[in-house]
């Protein structure tokens, strides 16, 4: 168990940093880079917060249109296994698997998950 | 200084004195704001006491593509002889030191489109330049592949062929190089785009040319509009419809998402603006096709930019953030097909 701060408080003060930086900036391009780095420093910060809730909904929508499947009980073994299920999802889709009626089934998983990306990487377009 | 040494200024003070020839007084470059393959510089010189107002841009060696850079010069030769508000091209070419270079007459205005798009002070401008956009994409229309034959490599559809369909097939094959991971949203939209194409009415119009980056970003432009439109890189053969949609993707509305057009008009004003400015008939149906294609696009442009990055390429924590800019442009695929109204 590390020691407070925080990851996630260390990373509210790097934002911050950040974020102070960008209105004080000398030109144009230096408030440009610093409110992008603020940005990122943003998406870190929520990824952590809230990607093992949404990479266990994925699995689950995954199950539901490949078969279901044991989940990896470790993060980086699930991504990895994660990515593959989508390669193979991408094959099916690309083979017409999900084309007519199947088509009802694919959509709603294809909403959330790019809802709940987009929720972590620019959380004003979410809705 | 050795040639390899030399910097882009150098390299365009060089092109300046090509144009204006060896008798005349050439100022210090200065650096305009510009892309990532190129370096732009303003170049002003003094020839028998007349003055000259240039922009040089200059395209380093490795990273340049002279086919490329005549080809847009040829193609900026007729649009400026058809009275399309564009910067005159001067002059092409490139030094045995692997350097090309584009040299332009200066138009002025600005080009930043966060302030043309937000301020008060171009409220007035906004109004005008949904109809001036929509002139000059019209007389760009006019000029067929035939017109610019002395452009190499007008990429476009073979004879007869759907400009959709053609441009659909390159986006997939530009997808299939460029992403980083599996993007099942993307794959579906493709299936989601061949039932358009199949659906649609096949286009009654021969093809045309197309500004090929038709976006309120590349619009230059004062008080009262249009100065000019820049960067012509993307030129090729399609239809109008496609630069019509790729003004109202939702990547460049810097927030006014109900101006869809650019953020400056709604969608259907400025559909009916390029109607009347062309006297064609422009498909709906179609503009809203080429919106979903011309999204998947912009995605393939934000996996590139951050695979540039992760290449070692260009080491940039802002080409890598724009990576994550992925989701969002998918979100707008799914909106779009109208998969957010199905299940949203």
């Amino acid at each position: 168990m590390q020691d407070r701060p925080t990851a996630v408080e260390l990373l509210d003060a790097l934002g911050g940093f950040m974020r102070d930086r960008a209105e004080n900036a000398r030109d144009r391009w230096e408030r440009f880079q610093f409110q992008v780095a603020a940005n990122s420093i943003g998406i870190i910060k929520r990824e952590l917060e809230l990607e093992d809730g949404f990479m266990r909904a994925e699995w689950a929508g995954l199950d539901r249109l490949l078969g279901a499947e044991e989940m990896p009980k470790e993060q980086a073994a699930l991504a990895v296994r994660l990515g593959e299920r989508n390669a193979e999802l991408v094959e099916q889709i690309r083979s017409g698997a999900f084309d007519g009626e199947a088509e009802a089934r694919l959509l709603p998983h294809l909403w959330e998950t790019i809802v709940n990306k987009v929720r972590v990487a620019s959380p004003n377009e979410a809705l | 200084m050795s040639p390899e040494k030399r910097g882009t200024g150098d390299v365009a003070v060089e092109a300046a004195r090509r144009v204006l020839g060896d008798g005349a007084a050439i100022s210090e470059p200065r650096k305009l704001a510009g892309g990532a393959m190129h370096d732009s510089w303003a170049v002003d010189g003094t020839v028998d006491g007349s003055s000259r107002e240039l922009v040089v841009r200059v395209s380093p060696a490795g990273r340049a593509d002279y086919e490329k850079t005549r080809r847009e010069f040829e193609v900026l030769k007729v649009a400026f002889g058809r009275g399309v508000r564009c910067p005159q091209p001067i002059d092409v070419g490139r030094f045995e030191s692997g350097e090309d270079y584009l040299v332009m007459s200066r138009v002025r205005g600005d080009s930043n489109p966060r302030q043309l798009v937000t301020s008060d002070q171009y409220a007035g401008a906004r109004k005008r330049l949904i109809a001036q956009l929509a002139e000059d994409l019209a007389r760009i229309h006019q000029i067929s592949p035939d017109d610019v034959a002395a452009a190499p490599n007008m990429r476009g559809p073979a004879a007869g062929e759907d400009p959709l369909a053609y441009h659909r097939r390159e986006a997939e094959a530009m997808f299939r190089v460029f992403l980083l991971n599996p993007h099942p949203a993307i794959d579906w939209a493709f299936r989601w785009l061949d039932r358009q194409i199949e659906r649609l009415p096949r286009p009654q119009r021969a093809p045309c040319v197309v500004h090929g980056d038709f976006r309120i970003g590349n619009v230059m432009y004062d008080e009262d509009g249009l100065t000019s439109l820049l960067d012509w890189e993307g030129t090729h053969i399609g239809e109008p419809e496609e630069d019509i949609a790729w003004l109202c993707t939702r990547v460049w509305r810097f927030g006014k998402n109900d101006l869809q057009a650019g953020g400056i008009a709604p969608r259907e004003e400025w559909v009916r603006a390029c109607e009347i400015a062309s006297g064609l008939e422009i498909s709906r149906e179609r503009v809203a096709t080429w919106e979903v294609l011309q999204n998947i696009r912009w995605a393939e442009i934000t996996m590139m930019q951050a695979r540039a990055h992760l290449d070692g390429h260009t080491q940039s924590h802002e080409l890598a953030a724009i990576g994550r800019r992925t989701a969002e442009t998918e979100l707008e695929i799914l909106r779009l097909t109208g998969v957010g109204a199905r299940v949203g």
